[in-house]
């Protein structure tokens, strides 16, 4: 069985109340949605609670999803849009004279930065939302062209020209840390 | 300076999405542009630096919290024991009543300090005698007939107790759920009986004001239930029961 028809079958006992199948759905998607929603936001911690909501806003709006779409695009896209969404609420929650900072990550996630994979990510956060966003959905998710524009509702067009400028960005940001 | 129609095929190629016919193009300018060559060469690399990155472990128990967290509607199979009170009829002669059926029992206590919480491993295990003697009321049966599922559940009441006794017969795993809520009702008691190689109870569970038994092949069991503290009246008309079977519970 392919992923599609598995997941509409899982939907569809869902919808019947078969919690077994429930568990099953987010088995099969925890671990990418909450990566994805790790390398938006950058803190373990915010990812687990993004990831959390955004699975609640899907089953609770389960009626309103349509099948012609694939289920990885829905939950995706709920993630993102949860994920930035909080991001923008941490930043309108820090005091006035940090309004400039927008490194909202914890000390795990800073404890990090001195090794690749914090420079990385040091490197994201330093994109703006749609920036990062695309280039999560590209290099962390491993979603085509296609998918990122399905999940982000936007034209292929603009993902490559997000895709394109979002790199030119993020290589800057990782010359300036030394790691070109 | 490179054109943005050479940056965008060289983008597309690293993303593994360049188009055939494009593929001649993009060889010819990296074949004349040592600028293109440069760029693709860092792009390619920072490509690979992201790529490089090992996926991220959930914390532990994100899975169960979030479907912990989510409800579902009831399963389709249910029904409520009010439409079956609609045609309540007296006692019947030789119902076998449940708490006649406890010598082979396990019968396990719910005290009113943790009436709800918790699940059959925390329960405390007595053995009760029967109340044979005991003048006993049939409130109301049901008979179930389904594919792979059959059975019968009775409510009977004795001396102001009342208890569900299911009687069922699953080919494949079945979950059995009783609700309590706005029945005035707690759980007073559960009682399996036993003595049956072939019964599969694989657990039984409390849960926010929830009775959940999950069992296969032939089963017989009874549900016992008390006042709850309120002191409200009971209403046993409003007692659910859900049916939910899966051949992957």
């Amino acid at each position: 069985m392919n992923s599609d028809r598995r997941d509409h079958a899982l939907i569809d006992r869902c919808k019947r109340g078969d919690r077994r199948a429930l568990e099953e759905l987010i088995g099969h998607y925890e671990k990418p949605v909450f990566n994805a929603a790790y390398r938006i936001l950058g803190n373990p911690d915010d990812a687990a609670d993004a990831s959390q909501v955004a699975f609640m806003k899907a089953f609770e709006h389960l009626d309103q999803y349509d099948p012609k779409y694939k289920f990885f695009s829905w939950i995706y896209r709920i993630a993102v849009n949860e994920s930035i969404n909080q991001r923008k609420r941490a930043r309108n929650q820090q005091p006035l004279d940090d309004k400039e900072v927008t490194d909202v990550r914890g000390p795990e996630a800073t404890a990090q930065a001195g090794d690749l994979s914090g420079k990385i990510q040091d490197g994201l956060m330093e994109l703006k939302d749609d920036y990062r966003t695309v280039v999560v959905l590209r290099h962390f998710s491993d979603c085509s062209y296609r998918q990122i524009s399905e999940i982000l509702q936007i034209p292929e067009k603009t993902v490559k020209s997000r895709l394109y400028s979002a790199r030119q960005l993020m290589k800057e940001a990782l010359v300036a840390r030394g790691v070109y | 300076m490179i054109s943005e129609r050479i940056l965008e095929l060289i983008n597309a190629d690293i993303d593994g999405e360049l188009r055939p016919e494009d593929q001649s193009e993009l060889d010819a300018a990296l074949e004349s542009s040592a600028e293109a060559r440069a760029v693709k060469s860092e792009l390619q690399k920072l490509s690979n630096l992201m790529d490089s990155l090992p996926p991220q472990q959930p914390p532990r128990g994100l899975g169960s919290r979030i479907a912990g967290n989510i409800g579902l509607p009831k399963p389709e199979s249910s029904f409520s024991l009010s439409s079956i009170f609609s045609s309540f009829q007296p006692a019947t002669a030789g119902v076998a009543f449940a708490a006649g059926l406890l010598l082979a029992v396990g019968f396990y206590e719910f005290s009113s300090e943790r009436a709800v919480p918790g699940d059959s491993a925390s329960m405390v295990g007595t053995m009760i005698a029967g109340k044979g003697s005991a003048p006993e009321f049939l409130k109301n049966d049901m008979q179930l007939k389904g594919d792979g599922f059959s059975g019968t559940i009775a409510l009977r009441e004795t001396s102001g107790i009342y208890i569900l006794n299911f009687d069922l017969e699953s080919e494949i795993n079945t979950e059995v759920k009783v609700g309590l809520d706005k029945t005035g009702f707690a759980f007073g008691g559960f009682a399996e009986i036993q003595g049956d190689e072939n019964k599969v109870l694989e657990s039984v569970m409390i849960s926010g004001g929830a009775l959940r038994v999950l069992n296969q092949g032939h089963q017989q069991f009874a549900v016992f239930l008390r006042e709850d503290e309120t002191g409200k009246p009971v209403h046993p008309e409003s007692i659910s029961i859900d049916f939910s079977s899966s051949d992957r519970l």
